[in-house]
């Protein structure tokens, strides 16, 4: 057989498949998403009307429940923001080899392997109104005017969600931070001590730039896991009270796949795939290196 | 005088770093440990302890019986194990076809299925399920194993990333040498290639496994039959149906985090070398 047949028949044979599933089960589904939005669709008729920018005009002017959702969102976004430093310094602080550091990264890192419905099932009895842990230790401490329902309080219960996001995720950056740090070569440090600079010098100076590569991933790690939080809310309280806690992603899918409405859901990923990569196009613009 | 300035100073920081990671470990396993505390206590007792005292009886195991038998466990592990295997078979298959013909061959569409991987890459999971559900059904895929393996294994395109940053590292002279002794590329492949990813394979499968026990999005859409149930989505259903029996809530909820928590100890030399690479090459 000559060479270049037999180069054509591995080419050919080797991408078959996977280019095939990847055309079938990603590309496909997200063009027909595009298709759909501009659809009535019900998810079972047989026909479809097209009605234009009717599921996009309705989602944008007359749809309070999906802005909600999607401000829930927003509180996932910012908390989760805020807390990146703090997961800086602590892989900072991990990344010195004390006595015991390996088993921190142990701990650091188990929240996010540990199956995520039992996490979710974890926290609906931690939170429990009645007897449960939360509740007891602030009677314990005398704190009994705090005790609230925190999952049934309109007004906390997102934030209540997030504290478990954050008890799952952080560890996951943590990690990465580390593998950042651990990449930037120790000289870089050595030589930044005999010029004088202190500890917080070193980390503006030789840390942060030394590990932009892992910042942009956390970043964008952050941005499409706040807009895409859907596991949480969905096993602890299923979006309520309500729609309270709902997120933008639980909406859209109990939207097709609870109201049967597929034509507006089908807008609403669409909106959500947009902003996701608007988003971190704009993040990474931000934060882009600007000294050369 | 300037020593023991020194010494007080490392003292110091010595303290907020153990401070800090006591914390941090009791935020941790708290939780967890509150939810063994109530798995091994009785209804009554629950009501009229505090969450945070030990049960009576340690050896109460009536709840893991429970659990076990109503919460359908064992088809729930059966499942799950089923799964991971089948999606990591297809995945490490094709993953590493993919990423020796890309890394190693020169074609003319080329450049159209890199662009078309990397366009894969940017659309989230599940904002494309509404309209892959269609797929599923029109492909008579519903309510089978079948329909979330091939999702998993589809839509992966981050492996193949890995695994030809993997593959840029191995010499093309090893594939060169073994050409001038007369193998085919398919026996290059099977021998040189495959083997030589096997370490990458073995990280990228282990975080591959943590991902598929943690989805309950597809599972849950796909496979609503309680025969095919898994792990996460049995401990749900079982949930749903006694949610008011909290002890043997706990017991389920540990039933569901021990293998989980037995797969973390045994590989996580993996999990992290995954994380690391995928974090500082990707």
């Amino acid at each position: 057989m000559n060479n270049k047949l037999q180069q054509r028949i591995i080419i050919f044979s080797f991408l078959l498949i996977p280019v095939t599933l990847m055309l079938l089960f990603l590309i496909y589904p997200t063009i027909q998403l595009f298709h759909y939005s501009f659809t009535d669709w019900n998810g079972y008729s047989k026909s479809m009307t097209n009605i234009g920018f009717d599921n996009y005009k309705k989602l944008f002017l007359d749809f309070p429940d999906a802005w909600q959702a999607i401000r829930n969102n927003g509180i996932y976004f910012l908390i989760h923001t805020l807390a990146i430093p703090l997961e800086l310094m602590t892989a900072v602080l991990l990344n010195r080899t004390l006595r015991g550091s390996s088993f921190f990264r142990f701990t650091v890192l188990m929240p996010y392997i540990i199956n995520g419905v039992a996490v979710g099932y974890m926290f609906s009895y931690f939170y429990n109104p009645i007897n449960g842990p939360l509740n007891g230790l602030l009677h314990g401490l005398g704190l009994d005017f705090m005790i609230k329902g925190w999952l049934s309080d309109l007004h906390i219960v997102n934030y209540s969600l997030v504290a478990v996001s954050l008890w799952r995720f952080c560890g996951v950056h943590v990690i990465l931070f580390l593998a950042g740090l651990q990449s930037v070569p120790a000289d870089l440090y050595e030589a930044a001590q005999l010029d004088g600079a202190g500890f917080w010098k070193q980390l503006r100076y030789v840390t942060i730039p030394g590990i932009r590569r892992v910042i942009e991933i956390i970043l964008f790690l952050n941005v499409s896991g706040a807009l895409l939080q859907y596991d949480i809310p969905y096993v602890m309280t299923g979006g309520g009270p309500g729609t309270a806690s709902s997120t933008f992603g639980l909406f859209s899918l109990q939207t097709a796949f609870t109201f049967n409405n597929y034509g507006l859901a089908s807008a609403m990923a669409v909106s959500l795939l947009l902003l996701i990569v608007v988003f971190s196009g704009l993040q990474n613009w931000i934060i882009k290196d600007r000294s050369e | 005088m300037e020593l023991s300035a020194k010494k007080r100073g490392a003292l110091a920081s010595g303290a907020t770093y153990y401070g800090n990671f006591i914390l941090m470990t009791a935020i941790v396993f708290i939780p967890i440990l509150l939810v063994v505390f109530g798995s091994f206590k009785t209804e009554q007792e629950l009501g009229a302890t505090s969450p945070f005292s030990l049960p009576a009886n340690w050896f109460n195991l009536d709840n893991y019986i429970n659990a076990y038998h109503d919460g359908g466990m064992l088809v729930g592990l059966k499942n799950t194990v089923l799964l991971v295997a089948g999606s990591l078979l297809g995945n490490v298959l094709l993953g590493t076809m993919t990423a020796y013909i890309l890394n190693r061959f020169d074609f003319k569409l080329k450049k159209a299925v890199i662009a078309l991987f990397l366009l894969a890459m940017i659309i989230p999971a599940y904002t494309t399920e509404i309209a892959r559900f269609q797929l599923i059904h029109a492909l008579h895929l519903y309510n089978s194993l079948g329909a979330p393996t091939m999702i998993y294994i589809g839509t992966d395109i981050m492996q193949i990333y890995i695994y030809i940053q993997f593959l840029e590292k191995i010499s093309t002279q090893l594939d060169e040498s073994a050409m001038l002794d007369g193998a085919t590329y398919f026996r290059i492949f099977r021998s040189i290639i495959f083997p030589l990813l096997l370490p990458a394979t073995a990280t990228l499968g282990i975080l591959k496994s943590v991902t598929i026990m943690n989805d309950i999005y597809v599972q849950n859409l796909y496979m609503p039959n309680k025969h095919l149930a898994t792990l996460p989505t049995s401990l749900m259903s079982f949930v749903s149906e006694r949610s008011s029996n909290l002890p043997e809530l706990c017991a389920g909820i540990m039933l569901v985090l021990l293998p989980s928590i037995i797969f973390y100890i045994v590989f996580q030399r993996y999990i992290f070398k995954g994380l690391m690479d995928g974090a500082v090459k990707g």
